[in-house]
C-alpha cells in the first residue's frame, strides 16, 4: 500500500462521514436562506391567489415606504441593546461570583444555568403570570414596598410591555452569558492577581486591568450569540406580548412570521427574511472582526 | 471562535483577608441574588400551580397557600380536560429520535474534521460555526415550503429533520473538540491491530466518547423540547402537538377567563423533564456549552 | 498509558449495542401497533371554536349526535382571542393537512379563506329562497367573487346607546347626526354631573377598525371598494373620519383614555352612568340592563349616527360556518351546517345565549320578543349593515388601518397625513396605483 493510496482512502472515507451531516445542513439552512431571496423577487400572495409572479424589486420598494416594518427593526434594536446590556452586567456578576470557592458552589451554579434549560415558551407564560395587571406578584411586591401607588398594566402599556419583555429575556439568558464568562474567568492564572496586589492594586483595578481584558474576547463570543439569538426572538413575545399592545413589542421575527402565516405574504416574507438575514450577518461579520482584532492583541 | 474546554476543576480559594470581611459579605450578597434571581419566577409557577383558583385571584395575594388552598386540580385538568399525556409523548418522542440521528451523524462528521484531512475542512467548519448564529425565524419559510411540497404536515418528521439540523453544528463543534483530545496513539494501534477506519470508530472511538456523546446528547434534547416556532407552525392537530405549543394554547372556560391554574401546572409539567436534566447533568452542560459556545 | 485491550472495548460495545437495538426495535412496533389501532376510528366532523363558545354550543351539539348517531360532532376547543383562532385555522389549511371538515368563521376571515381556496362554494347547497330567510348583510358577508363561502349563524352589529334619562333631562331628541351627537353631549356634560358625552373602542385592534368603518360610511365615504380596490382612507370622507374621532377626545366629549379602550372598557364607563352614548355591539343590552346596573332600564338603542344626508352605517360581524374545501366528509360536514342555521336550533341558541341571530323571522318571533323586546330596534339597526371590505388580504389592510389610526387619535400624526399614510400602505398590498 503506497502513502498516497491510504490517504487516498482517508479523504474518501472522511468524506463519507462528512457529507450526510453537510447534506442535512444544506437542506435546512442554505436551502430556506437561498429560497427567501428568490422568492424576495416575486409577489406570491393572495391577490396572485398564492402563485409567484415575477416584480423585480418591488417587494423592497414596500419595506422602505413600510412604517411597521421599521418600527419592528426600532423595537428588535431596543429589545437586543438592552438585554444584552443587562445580561452582560448581570451575567459577570454571577460568573464573578461563581468563581470563587465557597460551600455549596455546584448547587449554586446547578441552580444558576437553570433559567437557560428551561422551555423559553413555557417561561413566558411564567412571565406572563408575574406581570398579570391585577393578580400578578410583581405589581404586589411593588406596591407592598411602596415603589409604586398603584398596581400598573405592565404587559399593556407600550412602554412597560417592552421592559417587561427585556426583563424576562434577561432573566432566560443571563446564565448562558455568565456560564460562558465563568470558563474564561477560571482560565486566568490566580497568579496575575496576587502579583497585581502585591504592587498595591485595589481589587476593582485588578478587575479593570486584568480580568475584563483577559475575558474580553469570552464577552464577545457571549454578545455574538446573544445578539443573534435577541434579533431573532420570536417565542418570547410570541407568548407574552404576541407584538402588541399595539405593536409596541413587534420584532422583526414577529412581523415576518404575520406576514407569512397571517397575511399569506410569502413574497414580501421573504424579502424580509432576506434583509433581515442581510442585516444579522452584517452585525456578525463586525464583531467577528472585533474578536481577531482582541485575539491578536492577547497574543 | 471555539473556546478550548477546560476541565471544570476548582480554583485555588483566595487569600481571605480577614481585614476586609466587606469582600465576604459581598460574595455572599451576589450568591444570594443569584439565586433568588435564578429560581423565584419557577418558584412563583410552581405555587401558583398548586393553589385553588380562589386563592390565586386572592386579594391580597396568597404567597404561601394554606392547607385549604391547595388543590391539584390544576394538573388533574391537564391531563382530563387537555390530552398532557399526549403532548408529553410527543414532545419526548420528536427530542429523543432527533438526538439521535444528530449524534448518528455528527459524530462521524466531527470525527473526519478533526481527524483525518478532507478538501474543504476549512469551509465546513467556518460554515457550521457561522449557522449556529442563525436565528430559526430565518429558516422558516423555507421549511414551510418544503413541507408543504412533501405533505410532511402534521408529521413527526417534519420536526425530526429540522430539530436534528439545528442541533448539528453543536454536535459537530463539541465532538470534534474530544476527538481533537483523544490520544492519538489509541486509533493507531487499532489500525496496527488491523481495523479499518469505520470499525476502528463504531468499535474503538465510539465507546471512548460516550461520555462526549452523552454532554452533546443532553445539549440537543434540551433545544428539541424546548423549540417552538417550529412546532407551531408544523404541527396543527392537536393529537401531534408538543408541550410548549399546547401550552402555550391553553384556553380558558371563559372569555374573561384565563386558566392561570392549568397554565402554571402546564409549565411546570413541561419543564419538570429540563429540571432534572439539569440537577443530574449540570457538569457536563456547562462543559458542553463553554465547548461549543452555542446558543441561548 | 492505554495498556487495555482494544478487544475488550469492542466486545463490551457490541453486546450493549445489542439491548439498545432491541429497545429501539420493540418501541417502533408498539408504535406502529398504536398507529394502527388509532386509525380505526368513526366518521367524525370536527372544527375549531373559541373555548368560550365551545361551551356555549355544546348543548345543539349533543342535540344533533342524537338526531344523528352516525356522526360525531367535535369541536376543538380553541383559544378565546379570535384572532388566535384564525391563526390555527389559517396555519392548519396552509399546511394541508387540515383536521378541520368545517370552519366557525367570524365574517373577516371569508375573503382570505376564500381566496386561499380553502373553502367549498355553498352555492350548490343552499337555495336563494333559504337564503332570503337571513338577513341581507349577513349573507353578502358570506359572498366572495360570486361564491358563497359561509352559512350565517349568529350576527353581530355595532350601534349607538343613548341614556334616555339624560336626553330628557336636556330637552334633546336622540341625535341623527354627528353634529347632534357633539351638541347633546356638550349640553349634558354641562347640565347635568356626566362626565363623558360619547364612549366608543380606540385601542389598536380590530374594534377601532369597526368603529371607523360605521363612521365613514357615516360621511358618505368607504375604506376600500372591493370592485375597484380603489382606497377611500385618503378622500374627503375618510379624512372627516378620523378627524372626528380625534375631535370628540380633544373637545373633552371622549376620554383621552379611550385610545386604549376594548369593548369592556367602553362599557364599563357608560354602564357606571359616567357615559351618555356608547357604541358597542348587541351584547351590551343585556349586560347594561342587567339587575343591580346603576342604568337599567334607562337606555335605549338606534343605528350610529351619520353626516347630514347621509345614511347611517352598522358594522356587520357575527359568525357562520364554511365547509372545508379538503374535508373527507363533505355531506356529513353539510349536515352540521344545516342543523346549526335551521330556526329551531337558532332560536334555542338565541333564548339561551343572548346573541342575535342571523335569521330574519326571529327578530319579530313573539317567544323571542317576549324576553328580549329590543329586537325590534335591532333588526332597525341590522338593516342598516355593511360588511368590512371582502378581500383576501383584509387582515394586513385592517392592521395598517389600525396603526394609522391609533396615530391620528394618539396625536403621533394628523389625522390627514396617517390617513394618506395608510392610503398608501393600502395600496401597495393591494397591488394598485393612486
Amino acid at each position: 500500500m503506497t502513502q498516497d493510496y491510504i490517504r487516498q482512502r482517508e479523504k474518501r472515507t472522511g468524506w463519507m462521514l462528512v457529507i450526510p451531516a453537510v447534506l442535512l445542513l444544506l437542506l435546512v439552512y442554505a436551502f430556506p436562506i437561498l429560497r427567501a431571496f428568490w422568492l424576495g423577487f416575486f409577489t406570491e400572495n393572495l391577490s396572485t391567489n398564492l402563485q409567484p409572479e415575477f416584480s423585480g424589486l418591488e417587494n423592497y420598494g414596500r419595506m422602505v415606504q413600510d412604517g411597521r416594518f421599521w418600527q419592528s427593526i426600532g423595537n428588535t434594536a431596543i429589545f437586543t441593546v438592552f438585554s444584552l446590556l443587562f445580561e452582560l452586567i448581570l451575567g459577570l456578576i454571577i460568573a464573578l461570583a461563581l468563581d470563587q470557592a465557597f460551600r455549596g458552589r455546584g448547587l449554586v451554579r446547578t441552580i444558576a444555568i437553570l433559567p437557560w434549560a428551561l422551555p423559553t415558551a413555557l417561561i413566558a407564560l411564567a412571565w406572563r403570570w408575574i406581570f398579570n395587571a391585577e393578580y400578578g406578584v410583581w405589581n404586589d411586591i411593588l406596591v407592598r414596598l411602596q415603589i409604586i401607588g398603584d398596581p400598573v398594566n405592565w404587559l399593556g402599556d407600550p412602554n412597560w410591555a417592552m421592559v417587561s419583555v427585556i426583563a424576562a429575556d434577561v432573566w432566560k439568558t443571563t446564565s448562558f452569558v455568565a456560564i460562558l464568562l465563568l470558563a474564561g474567568l477560571q482560565s486566568i492564572s490566580q497568579d496575575l492577581y496576587e502579583a497585581h496586589s502585591i504592587d498595591g492594586a485595589t481589587p476593582w483595578q485588578s478587575f479593570r486591568q486584568i480580568t475584563l481584558p483577559l475575558i474580553a474576547p469570552q464577552i464577545v463570543i457571549a454578545m455574538l450569540f446573544r445578539f443573534a439569538q435577541a434579533f431573532g426572538i420570536f417565542d418570547l413575545i410570541q407568548v407574552m406580548t404576541g407584538g402588541g399592545p399595539g405593536g409596541a413589542t413587534e420584532m422583526v421575527s414577529i412581523y415576518i412570521y404575520a406576514t407569512v402565516m397571517r397575511y399569506l405574504d410569502f413574497g414580501y416574507g421573504a424579502a424580509l427574511v432576506a434583509v433581515t438575514f442581510l442585516i444579522l450577518i452584517l452585525v456578525v461579520a463586525l464583531a467577528g472582526l472585533g474578536l481577531k482584532r482582541l485575539q491578536a492583541n492577547a497574543e | 471562535m471555539t473556546t478550548v474546554t477546560k476541565p471544570t476543576a476548582p480554583t485555588p480559594s483566595s487569600t481571605s483577608d480577614s481585614s476586609i470581611p466587606w469582600k465576604r459579605i459581598l460574595l455572599w450578597l451576589a450568591i444570594a441574588f443569584t439565586v433568588i434571581f435564578s429560581l423565584a419566577p419557577v418558584l412563583w409557577q410552581v405555587l401558583t400551580s398548586i393553589k385553588t383558583n380562589a386563592a390565586i385571584t386572592a386579594d391580597p395575594t396568597v404567597y404561601f397557600p394554606g392547607l385549604d388552598q391547595l388543590t391539584a386540580r390544576h394538573y388533574i385538568d391537564l391531563f382530563r380536560e387537555n390530552q398532557f399525556q399526549i403532548y408529553i409523548i410527543n414532545s419526548a418522542l420528536v427530542s429523543v429520535i432527533s438526538t439521535i440521528l444528530c449524534l448518528a451523524l455528527g459524530s462521524p462528521a466531527a470525527y473526519a474534521l478533526a481527524r483525518l484531512r478532507i478538501p474543504g475542512e476549512q469551509l465546513v467548519l467556518g460554515a457550521v460555526l457561522v449557522v449556529t448564529l442563525f436565528p430559526y425565524i430565518l429558516l422558516f419559510l423555507g421549511l414551510l415550503e418544503i413541507v408543504r411540497a412533501l405533505g410532511l404536515a402534521n408529521n413527526y418528521l417534519a420536526l425530526i429533520v429540522p430539530y436534528t439540523a439545528i442541533n448539528l453544528p453543536l454536535t459537530i463543534l463539541v465532538m470534534r473538540s474530544f476527538f481533537q483530545q483523544l490520544p492519538k496513539d489509541l486509533e493507531d494501534s487499532a489500525k496496527v491491530d488491523g481495523y479499518n477506519t469505520l470499525q476502528m470508530l463504531w468499535q474503538i472511538v465510539l465507546p471512548m466518547t460516550l461520555p462526549a456523546l452523552v454532554t452533546t446528547g443532553i445539549l440537543a434534547f434540551i433545544f428539541a423540547w424546548n423549540e417552538f416556532l417550529f412546532a407551531l407552525t408544523f404541527m396543527t392537530r392537536e393529537s401531534m402537538k408538543t408541550i410548549p405549543v399546547a401550552a402555550a394554547q391553553l384556553g380558558g372556560t371563559t372569555l374573561f377567563e384565563v386558566p392561570y391554574g392549568p397554565l402554571a401546572a402546564s409549565t411546570v409539567v413541561g419543564t419538570l423533564p429540563l429540571v432534572l436534566l439539569v440537577l443530574f447533568f449540570q457538569r457536563r452542560i456547562v462543559q458542553g456549552l463553554t465547548a461549543g459556545s452555542v446558543k441561548g | 498509558m492505554f495498556n487495555f485491550s482494544l478487544n475488550r472495548i469492542a466486545l463490551t460495545w457490541r453486546r450493549r449495542f445489542r439491548w439498545v437495538a432491541l429497545a429501539l426495535v420493540s418501541g417502533l412496533i408498539a408504535l406502529t401497533y398504536g398507529l394502527i389501532v388509532w386509525a380505526q376510528q368513526p366518521v367524525t366532523i370536527s372544527f375549531l371554536v373559541r373555548a368560550v363558545e365551545a361551551d356555549q354550543m355544546q348543548s345543539l351539539a349533543n342535540q344533533f349526535m342524537e338526531e344523528n348517531p352516525d356522526i360525531r360532532l367535535e369541536m376543538v376547543r380553541g383559544p378565546n382571542a379570535a384572532d388566535a383562532v384564525e391563526d390555527l385555522y389559517t396555519t392548519s389549511f396552509l399546511l394541508g393537512d387540515s383536521p378541520y371538515d368545517l370552519v366557525f368563521s367570524d365574517v373577516v376571515w371569508i375573503p382570505k379563506f376564500a381566496a386561499a381556496g380553502w373553502l367549498e362554494d355553498l352555492s350548490d347547497r343552499v337555495s336563494d329562497e333559504e337564503l332570503s330567510e337571513f338577513l341581507e348583510a349577513d349573507v353578502v358577508a358570506g359572498l366572495y367573487q360570486d361564491g358563497l363561502y359561509r352559512m350565517p349563524f349568529r350576527s353581530d352589529m355595532g350601534m349607538l346607546y343613548y341614556r334616555t334619562d339624560l336626553l330628557e333631562e336636556v330637552g334633546l331628541e336622540p341625535p341623527e347626526t354627528f353634529a347632534d351627537l357633539i351638541a347633546a353631549s356638550e349640553a349634558i356634560q354641562e347640565q347635568t354631573d356626566t362626565n363623558w358625552g360619547f364612549v366608543w373602542q380606540g385601542s389598536q385592534y380590530e374594534g377601532l377598525v369597526t368603529n371607523y368603518v360605521e363612521i365613514v360610511a357615516g360621511f358618505g365615504g368607504f375604506w376600500i371598494d372591493p370592485d375597484t380596490q380603489e382606497v377611500g382612507l385618503d378622500q374627503e370622507a375618510g379624512i372627516k373620519a378620523a378627524e372626528f374621532m380625534k375631535q370628540v377626545i380633544s373637545d373633552g366629549i371622549t376620554p383621552g383614555g379611550v385610545t386604549n379602550y376594548l369593548e369592556e372598557d367602553s362599557l364599563r364607563q357608560f354602564e357606571n352612568g359616567n357615559a351618555a352614548f356608547l357604541r358597542n355591539w348587541p351584547y351590551v343590552w343585556a349586560e347594561a340592563n342587567k339587575e343591580g346596573s346603576p342604568v337599567a332600564g334607562k337606555i335605549a338603542l338606534k343605528p350610529m349616527v351619520h353626516d347630514d344626508g347621509q345614511q347611517p352605517a352598522a358594522c356587520l360581524g357575527g359568525w357562520g360556518f364554511g365547509l372545508s374545501a379538503t374535508t373527507p366528509h363533505p355531506d356529513e360536514a353539510w349536515r352540521v351546517v344545516e342543523f346549526f342555521t335551521s330556526p329551531e336550533p337558532m332560536k334555542a341558541f338565541v333564548m339561551e345565549h343572548a346573541y342575535v341571530p342571523s335569521r330574519r323571522a326571529l327578530f319579530t318571533d313573539p317567544e323571542v320578543l317576549a324576553e328580549f323586546p329590543h329586537f325590534e330596534q335591532l333588526l332597525e339597526v341590522a338593516e342598516t349593515a355593511i360588511p368590512r371590505p371582502p378581500i383576501g388580504q383584509y387582515a394586513q389592510l385592517s392592521d395598517i388601518l389600525q396603526r394609522y389610526l391609533s396615530a391620528a387619535i394618539t396625536n403621533q400624526m394628523t389625522p390627514e397625513n396617517a390617513m394618506q399614510a395608510a392610503a398608501r400602505e393600502s395600496r401597495r398590498v393591494l397591488g394598485v396605483d393612486a
